[in-house]
């Protein structure tokens, strides 16, 4: 039909289950129905035929409307699913500038707290000396609780976080990796059982909770961190790999393997592995921002890696005292975390979405 | 219904047990001799030995697990190694603000979620879908702290509206302007998730045969969203609930640590900064059971709503 590419700023369309028909699929009939005239029956199909015969664009010779205005609807047209409300048409040079637009605002969302964390502790700044505590006459963005400037610590601030989160990641996905995958490739169940049922019982625990306990026995080192939130993440992880393992494992590609007596490592890693790849990589980035967000709490409630180490979770907390009189010391931190966050949500979400669009 | 009622029931109970288990673990992984690990920053040889007595570390392991499960099935939780107070009282006290919390929370957080979802499923493509859409994935996984201290800087303190923390308030019900920042951190995070589900649910129940029928039938658009397409649309929504429970609790956590409430989850933080084991055991009890209750809550529900689906756990 009409090459009518999908619409570029449908971001979340990677969230509508893949049996949901395409949005935008012009069959046949009346595109755009009214719901009201759906509502009585008898007029709808001369409703529709005017409408498509009024429609502004009707006049163009493009192949729908000229389909629209000759044929008369087939009675099998009001059948059609197209009965949600008309949205507004743009124009294809409309959407190209809106997709253009969004794409720079979440690359300077993401660009400005990933530079940040990333180069900041390379940054050469002079070393103030200290002043008091919370100056009101310190030069912007102020002092913190101990008088050293919100500047410095907002520069190598994000290191440790982003960095965390990331080895947390990475991590659990080395662990889960195989787990989900032994346990989707054996042929035998009690394996399978014995490798997954743990993981029930630990998804029963608020993931916080358990980092909480956990840390609590646990003495406070970014490692230990890092070691903590691999482990909460771990559950989900190797169940996803297991649910698309078990699927990829069932094909009968990998059946001809075995009963060519092809080794376990090259049917399991060599197919099986590889095929879940992308899934694994979609997973992933939403993974990252779990991590992110547990090991930013985790610092912010004192449980993270030590209390010499200061990220912008652990400036939050301690500048939190003197919010009244120098915001910028608990704002800029606060300001930065919830801009990655989200930044790299609309990110993964985006590429969620290309990716089932292709 | 029942057969599978029974089975969920099963391993929610058994899920309860498995809590309890991992929360006396909690005693045997610490490194080196407990009692010792315990007093921390006292090692002095009678507080140690106090601590030893207190919680029977003489005894086996396994003698000392049974008699646990039977005095937590009893409600007798120890008594803190810091105060001495049992920590059943310790609980009983710092529940009522959690509660409040939590139930304020789910009480609104579902006709928020699903509106918000009906709304941008009717809308699809256009503004208020896309503004919709965009806040609900951004939202999505946003550190509480740092929703909540932004919110606090501005409305609190840029606009004073609202009060900062709720130090100095004898009960959360008499100061209702104390609960509208916590509950509004309280709730983004899962009515974003919500949202998006019932959202995604909707645009396929509306784009379906069923709906077109109704709608032929010269049904009412409300009743074609209300009675015909929502309730298939939220089946996948209502797991996606059951999660709300974990990240309830967790934001609770955070939430009562911002906005200064002495609640369960402070109580928690302080404890484990304390290294006050019992109340820690205590707490991640309480918490465990009740998300695992919630838990079986939502399967049974979406059990009931779609029985097709078998919820697999």
């Amino acid at each position: 039909m009409s090459p009518e590419p999908p619409e570029p700023n449908t971001t979340a369309s990677g969230l509508v289950s893949p049996r949901s028909p395409e949005p935008e699929r012009p069959e046949s009939g009346p595109r755009r129905l009214d719901p009201d005239d759906l509502s009585h029956p008898t007029g709808t199909l001369a409703t529709g035929g005017a409408r498509a015969a009024t429609h502004p664009t009707a006049g163009a010779p493009s192949p729908r409307n000229r389909r629209t205005l000759l044929a008369p609807l087939p009675s099998g047209a009001v059948e059609s699913r197209h009965t949600r409300p008309p949205g507004r048409r743009r124009s294809l040079r409309e959407r190209i500038a809106l997709a253009l637009q969004e794409r720079f605002a979440l690359a300077a969302l993401l660009a400005l707290p990933l530079g940040i964390a990333l180069a900041g502790p390379f940054l050469p700044v002079a070393d103030g000396d200290r002043t008091q505590p919370f100056d009101p006459a310190a030069p912007w963005p102020g002092t913190d609780y101990l008088g050293t400037s919100v500047l410095d610590g907002v520069l190598d601030g994000g290191w440790g976080i982003v960095v965390t989160a990331a080895a947390a990641t990475a991590l659990a996905f080395l662990v889960g990796l195989p787990i989900g995958l032994v346990a989707a490739a054996t042929r035998r169940r009690w394996l399978d059982e014995m490798l997954m049922r743990p993981f029930d019982l630990l998804l029963a625990l608020p993931s916080l909770l358990l980092m909480l306990l956990l840390a609590s026995i646990a003495p406070p080192t970014a490692w230990m961190l890092v070691l903590i939130v691999a482990l909460v993440n771990l559950p989900d992880i190797a169940r996803i790999v297991r649910a698309a393992a078990l699927e990829t494992a069932h094909r009968p590609a990998v059946e001809a393997m075995w009963l060519q007596g092809e080794s376990w490592w090259r049917t399991s890693i060599g197919y099986i592995a590889r095929s879940i790849l992308p899934t694994v990589a979609a997973d992933a980035g939403v993974r990252l921002v779990g991590a992110f967000y547990l090991v930013a709490a985790a610092s912010f409630l004192g449980v993270g890696a030590g209390p010499e180490a200061s990220d912008w979770a652990v400036m939050v907390d301690v500048n939190r005292g003197g919010i009244f009189l120098s915001p910028w010391g608990v704002v800029l931190p606060a300001a930065l975390l919830v801009a990655l966050s989200v930044g790299l949500n609309l990110l993964f979400d985006r590429l969620l979405a290309r990716k089932a669009a292709a | 219904m029942l057969p599978y009622a029974a089975k969920r029931i099963g391993l929610g109970a058994v899920q309860v047990l498995a809590v309890a288990v991992l929360a006396f673990a909690l005693v045997e992984l610490l490194p080196g001799d407990a009692a010792v690990a315990l007093a921390g920053d006292q090692p002095d040889p009678a507080n140690i030995a106090r601590i030893r007595e207190q919680m029977h570390l003489d005894e086996p392991a396994l003698a000392r697990l049974g008699d646990w499960l039977a005095a937590i099935a009893t409600g007798d939780f120890g008594a803190s190694l810091v105060s001495g107070r049992p920590v059943a009282h310790l609980l009983a006290t710092a529940l009522e603000p959690t509660l409040i919390l939590a139930g304020l929370t789910l009480i609104l957080v579902l006709p928020l979620a699903i509106g918000l979802g009906i709304a941008a499923a009717r809308r699809r493509g256009r503004w208020p879908d896309r503004l919709i859409t965009t806040f609900t994935v951004g939202l999505y996984s946003v550190p509480e702290f740092a929703l909540a201290v932004l919110l606090v800087s501005v409305f609190a303190i840029g606009l004073a509206w609202l009060p900062p923390t709720a130090v100095g308030v004898p009960s959360l019900l008499a100061e209702p302007a104390v609960l509208v920042l916590p509950l509004l951190v309280l709730l983004a995070r899962p009515i974003c998730s919500i949202a998006r589900l019932v959202r995604a649910g909707m645009i396929e129940a509306l784009d379906s045969e069923y709906v077109a029928h109704v709608r032929r039938a010269g049904v009412s658009e409300r009743r074609v969203v209300f009675a015909h397409a929502l309730p298939n649309a939220i089946t996948p929504a209502t797991a996606q609930i059951a999660r709300t429970a974990d990240w309830l609790l967790g934001g609770v956590i955070v939430v009562e640590s911002v906005f200064v409430i002495p609640g369960l989850g402070t109580a928690l933080v302080d404890a484990v900064n304390a290294r006050d084991l019992p109340v820690v055991q205590g707490i991640a009890v309480v918490f465990g059971a009740t998300t695992v209750l919630v838990n079986l809550a939502a399967d049974l529900v979406a059990f009931r709503l779609a029985p097709r689906l078998e919820v697999a756990r």
